[in-house]
């Protein structure tokens, strides 16, 4: 700037310019640099319009029903006379989907971005990242299709044997690894060589016939399962899980990169593995970036309307027992975007308000998490770059 | 721990991290493989005699002698299954009521499927609707309404514990004795020449209008409409985002504001699409009120608000990647700050700002929640440039939803489903490859 103001300064001297002209450029100035902060501060604007506009057809609901109705009663009626409003059971299926699409993104998710970052060489990411961004692009109404075309009549078909399969090739090779690491972690106490192998091996033994027991048992229980309808959560969270990835990954990844090299190379020194570098040390570090990432991430998953219209079954009601992925539920975006085109002739109702006192709850949770997640990252930066 | 377990447990962690990225590779494929493989089966397919048709009758198109004498031949086979079937009628009005009573609903059921195969039978009303005026146009559709003629479809529910089994009866049993137990095995015979199918490529599929809400015909409906909004949100944000980007990365001062200013951008990146549609409904159209409902104006101006943070991520990130060098090159010339804006920096970022353009294109075009309220319809012709203002449009993102949901036979049109899907998915992903083609040069350019 000062700089600027120097060469300013020198031009006014060199060329002989009227006092007006100045005038005229320095008020051209302002006006340009108006005209791009009033751009720049319309999203502001449009964010506030938002909240706004939202907020206001969202008032008359509670106005009309109040507040306990809304978020304690389960009985979702909306086109009786008089309607029921109780949203709680569309509320908890939005929490168990989202739920069940982190539990499978957020470990892959940060796998993924753990050996994109350190362990695949360059070349090798430069084809991963691709396949994420095409992910990412895949629109919603395409995954939509997809979960409700292809994988609900498979899911109702044969969804006993995929459940099973899921379980042995998912949970076996962790299995083999906690027999492997737990008959060695009891061991290791044991000083005298001789015996602490031999120690080892019974204990290996006695494991792995404990571990291929529960895989059997486990595997041929969830074999005997019917799934009633293949529009499930079940099927609602793998197909959102697919879509909160590329998001989880590519943040994760921004996280573990700006993790310095030098803290790396000082625990590779000490002699740690990669695994235990990464564990004890670079994930300790990028924790809260990765924090950030899986809210991102959840929220994406929260905020999806498509794939929840079109394959979370739309009944709404609260699973039993409770933790039942394999019933049909109905979510907070699904029941907005369902609703809307008969509510819309009814302006005014409490049945038309109601959806925009769901959008509301939406928006604040999303501007929530975006805020946390935002101080979250701020923060990080702040850190790393203090040490 | 021991050294070995270390290492074994060093190496399974590798394995852990490539083998999620393995997983999202194929979940990718998982789920573009039955698309693609099935969307293309909307252009080439083995069409019959029916298909062609319609296509002349729907479209104008094809040669008249060829399908004349190709219907010709076709009859020929057919006039033998409309004899037994006159033939039938004839007996059954000399059976006795009892017997007759018990014929004539499996014999409706006949003729039913019969309809469906070969299109209206002589003698019946010229159908109402397009979709009942032929038969089947495609050959795995004819193969199975073949079997529903062929076969009685019975459910096996004697074990309360399972689901029902569904088994199918052989219609020809029934009509044992009868003139009627010769149709079966003649229709199951002659059924290709009565259906001459052939291999055939129906370009019109994206260039054709539907017919009878897309059991017939194509889809350039929705594949403009989907153009006219993404391009019509390309045209709000795209302007906008890339002037406020040039004011962040130029103009703004660290501070109090500069700070609300950003977190509001990463506010409304965060926004759940249903939200857009919502406020779209409340702003644009029931406050300012830009149209008097649904219009393609008020769907691209949601889906621009949308998009918009994406756009201005994007263009802040090119112009920082401009090297440094250039701009004080630029200043040392003696230019103003506005003539380096306006004649260096951007120049050297457009490639980097059109990447995130195309980006946000195909999201804008891939996005079905916000148009819902706000520019969809489910059904409706292709509009002109001139209806922009006032009336809606089908879209690609929106009819599949609708037409895998809502339409009344969701199952038949599977093949135009997973069309409408691979245009969708086609025009996405060629624009984010362009985008990512588009990147690598850039950043081999920059690095010289």
């Amino acid at each position: 700037m000062a700089g600027e103001r120097v060469k300013e300064s020198n031009r006014s001297n060199a060329f002989v310019v009227s006092a007006r002209k100045r005038a005229m450029q320095k008020l051209a100035k302002i006006a340009g640099e108006s005209i791009l902060f009033s751009v720049a501060a319309f999203v502001a604007v449009i964010v506030l319009f938002i909240f706004f506009f939202v907020a206001r057809d969202a008032v008359p609901f509670f106005q009309i029903r109040g507040f306990s109705e809304f978020f304690t009663s389960s009985n979702w009626y909306p086109a009786d006379e008089p309607g029921e409003f109780g949203a709680l059971a569309i509320i908890y299926g939005s929490l168990m989907v989202t739920l069940g699409s982190a539990m499978i993104a957020v470990p892959m998710g940060v796998a993924a971005a753990i050996c994109l970052s350190d362990i695949l060489p360059f070349s090798v990411r430069q084809y991963a990242k691709p396949v994420i961004e095409m992910l990412a692009a895949i629109p919603s109404v395409a995954f939509g299709f997809f979960a409700l075309v292809v994988l609900a009549p498979l899911m109702q078909n044969s969804g006993g044997p995929m459940l099973m399969w899921a379980w042995w090739i998912l949970v076996s090779p962790f299995l083999l690894l906690a027999v492997i690491v737990g008959s060695d972690l009891l061991t290791s106490s044991i000083k005298e060589e001789k015996r602490r192998q031999k120690s080892y091996v019974l204990l290996l033994i006695l494991f792995s016939l404990i571990a291929v027991v529960l895989l059997f048992k486990v595997g041929s229980v969830l074999n005997g399962i019917q799934i009633l309808t293949g529009t499930n959560a079940l099927n609602v969270s793998i197909i959102l899980s697919f879509m909160a990835l590329p998001t989880i990954v590519s943040v994760s990844e921004d996280a573990l990169q700006a993790v310095g090299r030098d803290i790396r190379e000082g625990s590779y020194a000490l002699g740690a593995t990669r695994a235990e570098t990464i564990i004890k040390t670079i994930l300790p570090a990028a924790s809260s970036g990765i924090l950030a990432a899986v809210i991102l991430g959840i929220m994406r998953a929260l905020g999806e309307t498509m794939v929840v219209w079109m394959a979370s079954g739309n009944s709404s009601h609260i699973p039993e027992p409770w933790f039942n992925y394999l019933e049909a539920i109905r979510t907070l975006t699904a029941t907005i975007a369902g609703d809307m085109g008969e509510a819309d002739q009814v302006t005014g109702s409490a049945r038309f308000h109601v959806l925009f006192a769901m959008g509301l709850l939406l928006l604040i949770i999303s501007f929530i998490s975006n805020f946390v997640s935002e101080r979250i990252v701020v923060r990080q930066r702040k850190t790393l770059s203090g040490q | 721990m021991n050294i070995g377990t270390r290492k074994i447990l060093d190496r399974s962690f590798t394995a852990v991290g490539i083998g999620s990225i393995i997983v999202m590779a194929l979940a990718l494929m998982v789920v573009v493989v039955p698309i693609v493989s099935n969307g293309i089966g909307a252009i080439f397919f083995t069409g019959t005699v029916e298909h062609r048709k319609m296509l002349h009758a729907e479209f104008n198109r094809g040669e008249r002698q060829n399908l004349a004498s190709e219907v010709a031949s076709s009859e020929r086979y057919r006039t033998k299954v409309y004899e037994m079937l006159s033939a039938f009628d004839a007996e059954l009005e000399t059976m006795e009521p009892e017997k007759k009573a018990q014929y004539d609903s499996k014999y409706s059921q006949v003729k039913t499927a019969l309809h469906a195969l070969l299109g209206p039978l002589p003698g019946d009303m010229v159908p109402m609707l397009t979709r009942f005026k032929y038969g089947q146009t495609r050959w795995e559709k004819a193969e199975e309404k073949l079997h529903e003629l062929l076969y009685e479809s019975k459910w096996d529910n004697s074990n309360p514990d399972i689901m029902g089994k569904e088994y199918f009866v052989s219609r020809a049993v029934a009509f044992e004795g009868t003139s009627l137990a010769a149709l079966f095995p003649y229709v199951k015979n002659n059924i290709e020449k009565m259906l001459l199918p052939e291999f055939t490529v129906y370009w019109g599929f994206i260039t054709d209008s539907s017919v009878d809400s897309h059991f017939f015909g194509g889809i350039w409906p929705e594949i403009q409409g989907t153009f006219f909004l993404a391009m019509g949100a390309m045209l709000f944000a795209f302007p906008l985002g890339v002037i406020a980007a040039i004011y962040f990365t130029e103009y703004a001062k660290p501070g109090f504001l500069n700070s609300m200013l950003r977190s509001a951008n990463s506010t409304l990146a965060g926004v759940p699409s249903i939200v857009f549609g919502m406020f779209g409904l409340a702003f644009f159209i029931n406050t300012l009120r830009v149209s008097e409902s649904k219009s393609v104006i008020a769907g691209s101006l949601t889906l621009a608000i949308m998009i918009l943070p994406t756009i201005i991520r994007a263009a802040e990130e090119a112009i920082l990647a401009v090297p440094k060098t250039y701009r004080e090159a630029s200043l040392s010339l003696g230019s103003t700050k506005w003539n380096t804006i306006a004649t260096v920096i951007l120049p050297a970022a457009l490639p980097g700002i059109l990447t995130g353009g195309v980006i946000s294109l195909g999201r804008a075009a891939g996005e079905t929640a916000p148009i819902i309220f706000t520019a969809a319809v489910s059904v409706g012709s292709a509009i002109g440039l001139a209806d922009v203002f006032s009336s809606p449009t089908p879209a690609l993102s929106w009819n599949i939803y609708n037409l895998a949901s809502e339409h009344e036979a969701a199952a038949q049109i599977r093949h135009v489903q997973y069309g409408m899907v691979l245009a969708l998915v086609t025009i996405v992903l060629l624009l984010n490859l362009s985008a990512i083609v588009l990147r690598a040069r850039i950043s081999k350019k920059l690095k010289g």
